[in-house]
C-alpha cells in the first residue's frame, strides 16, 4: 500500500501529463468531420467513416513519429519538458498529414468519382470561405464532402489527437522507460478518449461549426475522470527496465 | 544510417503502403465491408435480394489492425524462433493472416445472409466459393505490405523504431482501415453501389438499399464491383496511404527535431490550400443543384 502511494506521489506530474493529453483527445474528436456510413454514400458531410476509427488512425500514425522522436532525443541526452514539446509537435504534425491526406483524397472522390461538389448542410455559408452551402447541397441528402470550414476543423482535431496521443506516450516513458509497455497503454488511453466522446457525436459531427460541438464541456469532463483512473493505473505499472529485463 | 540509404528506404515503405491501400481498398470492395455494407444489408430487407457479398466483421480499421498484429506476431516469432529469413517469415505471418480473414468472411457471410432468409436473401454457396479466395488474396496483399514496410521500421539496423514489431503493424493496419473506410469506399457505396442513379444527382435518403443489382450482363456479383473499383477507388486510396506513410517519413528522415516539424506544418498547410483549389473547381464546374428552393443565392 504504501508502495502504491509513493508511486503515486513520485509520478503525480505525469498523471497530470496523461489528463491533459486524454483531454486533448476528447476534444480532438468533436473537431473531426465524420460522416459516418451516410457520408459513405454521400448522403452527410464528412469524412465517411467512424468518430473513433479516424480519430485513431490519426492520432497514432502521430504516436509513431512521436516515439522515433523520443528515442532519437533520449540517445542525445534526458527528455525534459523542452523535449516533450518537440516530441508532442511532432505528433500533432504527423497526425494532421494523416488526417489532411485522408480529407484530400476523399474530397477527389466525391469530386471526380460521385461527381457531388463539397457542401455543408449544417451551415447556410461556410465560416471561412462565405461560400454558400446550402444550393450545393443534393437533394435529400444532408450535405456531402469536406468543404473547406470542415476541412481546417479535421486538421484542428488531427493536430490535438496527435498532441495528446504523444503526451501520453511520453509521460508514460517518464515512468517506465519502456516503449512496448507505453505504447500499448498510450493506444489505450487514447481509445478510451476516442470512444467516450462519440456519445456525444452520436454517429456524424461536421466540425467545430456543428451544433453538436457545444457538447465538448460534457465529453471534458468524462474525460477527465476516465484519463485521472487510466492515469493512476498507468503510473503503477512498471516497464520491463525496472525488473532487470532489456 | 547514410541519408541516400534512409530516403530509400522511406521511398520502399511508400511504394509498399501505396499498394497495401490499393489491396485493401479492393479487398473491402469484394467483400462489401464497412460503411456501403449498410446498403447491401439494407437492401433484402426493403425488397432487393442480391448477390453482393456481405461480410461486416467489423470496422475496417479494427480487422486490419488484427490482421497486420497477426501476421507481424507470426513473423517476429518465426524470426526469433527458428531464425528465418525476414522475406519468408513476413511472407508465412501474411498467409497466417489471410487464412484468418478467410475463416471471418465466411462465417460473417453466412451468418449474415443465413439471418434475412426471411427476406428472400439465401446463402449463396457459389458466391461463398468465388468471393472468399478473392478476399482472401487481396488481405494477403495488404498484410504483407504492411508487414513489410513495418519490418523496415522497427529492423534496428535499418530505421530502429522502438515501439514492438506488432504494435507498429497494428498502428499502420488501423490507419489503412481508416484511410480505406475514408477514400476508396465512398467510390464503392456512393457510386457503384447506385449507378443506376443519375451521376452527380447524389443519393436521395429515400433511395437507401435500392442497389444495383444487374450488371452489363446478368447479375451483378462483388467482383464486378472490385472491377470497376479498381479504376479508381482503389488507386487512389493506395495514394491517399502511400502520400501519408511517405510524407510522414520523409520529413523525420530529410530534416531533424523543429525543421522536421516546420516542415510538416508546410505540407498540412499546402493541402488546406490545395483543398480550397478543389472546392472550387468543383462549385464552378458542377453548379447548384436546380432543384434546390431555398433563398440563399449560390
Amino acid at each position: 500500500m504504501i508502495d502504491i502511494i509513493t508511486m503515486l506521489a513520485t509520478h503525480w506530474i505525469s498523471i497530470i501529463g496523461i489528463v491533459i493529453g486524454g483531454i486533448c483527445i476528447a476534444v480532438g474528436v468533436h473537431f473531426v468531420p465524420v460522416g459516418g456510413a451516410p457520408a459513405a454514400m454521400a448522403q452527410a458531410t464528412g469524412i465517411g467513416t467512424g468518430t473513433v476509427q479516424l480519430a485513431a488512425g490519426s492520432g497514432l500514425t502521430g504516436l509513431l513519429a512521436a516515439g522515433y522522436m523520443y528515442k532519437t532525443l533520449s540517445a542525445a541526452g534526458a527528455v525534459g519538458i523542452s523535449e516533450v514539446i518537440l516530441i508532442c509537435a511532432t505528433g500533432a504534425v504527423g497526425a494532421m498529414i494523416m488526417i489532411t491526406t485522408t480529407m484530400i483524397v476523399g474530397n477527389w472522390v466525391y469530386i471526380y468519382g460521385v461527381g457531388v461538389p463539397p457542401a455543408s448542410a449544417k451551415v447556410e455559408y461556410d465560416p471561412i470561405t462565405k461560400n454558400s452551402q446550402a444550393p450545393y447541397v443534393a437533394p435529400g441528402t444532408v450535405g456531402q464532402g469536406m468543404p473547406t470550414v470542415c476541412f481546417v476543423s479535421g486538421t484542428i482535431g488531427g493536430l490535438l489527437g496527435g498532441l495528446g496521443g504523444s503526451l501520453v506516450y511520453c509521460m508514460l516513458m517518464w515512468v517506465n522507460g519502456d516503449p512496448a509497455i507505453s505504447s500499448i497503454f498510450a493506444i489505450g488511453v487514447f481509445l478510451v478518449n476516442a470512444v467516450l466522446p462519440s456519445y456525444n457525436i452520436q454517429g456524424t459531427i461536421e466540425g467545430f461549426h456543428d451544433p453538436k460541438f457545444k457538447r465538448v464541456p460534457k465529453a471534458i469532463v468524462a474525460c477527465f475522470i476516465a484519463s485521472l483512473l487510466c492515469g493512476i493505473i498507468a503510473v503503477m505499472i512498471p516497464g520491463t527496465a525496472m525488473f532487470g529485463g532489456i | 544510417m547514410e541519408p541516400a540509404m534512409g530516403m530509400g528506404l522511406v521511398a520502399l515503405m511508400g511504394a509498399a503502403a501505396t499498394v497495401a491501400g490499393c489491396s485493401e481498398d479492393l479487398e473491402s470492395d469484394i467483400g462489401s465491408q464497412s460503411n456501403p455494407n449498410s446498403q447491401v444489408q439494407l437492401a433484402a430487407q426493403v425488397g432487393y435480394p442480391h448477390r453482393i457479398f456481405n461480410k461486416a466483421i467489423s470496422g475496417e480499421p479494427p480487422s486490419n489492425a488484427m490482421y497486420c498484429a497477426v501476421g507481424a506476431g507470426v513473423a517476429m516469432m518465426l524470426l526469433n524462433s527458428v531464425s528465418t529469413s525476414p522475406l519468408l517469415a513476413i511472407a508465412v505471418g501474411a498467409f497466417v493472416a489471410a487464412l484468418l480473414n478467410g475463416v471471418f468472411s465466411t462465417t460473417a457471410y453466412m451468418g449474415r445472409n443465413a439471418s434475412q432468409t426471411r427476406f428472400n436473401q439465401y446463402v449463396y454457396l457459389d458466391v461463398l466459393r468465388n468471393h472468399v479466395l478473392g478476399i482472401m488474396g487481396h488481405a494477403y496483399v495488404t498484410t504483407f505490405c504492411i508487414v513489410g514496410l513495418s519490418y523496415v521500421m522497427w529492423n534496428q539496423n535499418l530505421i530502429g523504431h522502438p515501439f514492438p514489431f506488432p504494435v507498429i503493424a497494428m498502428i499502420w493496419g488501423l490507419a489503412v482501415g481508416a484511410i480505406g473506410s475514408s477514400t476508396g469506399d465512398v467510390h464503392y457505396g456512393a457510386e457503384r453501389e447506385f449507378q443506376d442513379f443519375k451521376f452527380g444527382a447524389g443519393l436521395n435518403a429515400a433511395d437507401s438499399g435500392n442497389i444495383t443489382r444487374y450488371a452489363e450482363a446478368g447479375l451483378r456479383s462483388s467482383i464486378d464491383n472490385a472491377w470497376f473499383c479498381s479504376k479508381f477507388g482503389g488507386p487512389v486510396t493506395g495514394i491517399a496511404f502511400g502520400m501519408t506513410v511517405f510524407l510522414d517519413n520523409w520529413r523525420s528522415t530529410a530534416f531533424q527535431g523543429w525543421t522536421a516539424v516546420v516542415a510538416g506544418t508546410i505540407i498540412v498547410i499546402l493541402i488546406i490550400i490545395y483543398n480550397r483549389y478543389l472546392e472550387l473547381y468543383a462549385r464552378k464546374n458542377y453548379g447548384p443543384y436546380p432543384e434546390y428552393s431555398g433563398d440563399v443565392e449560390a
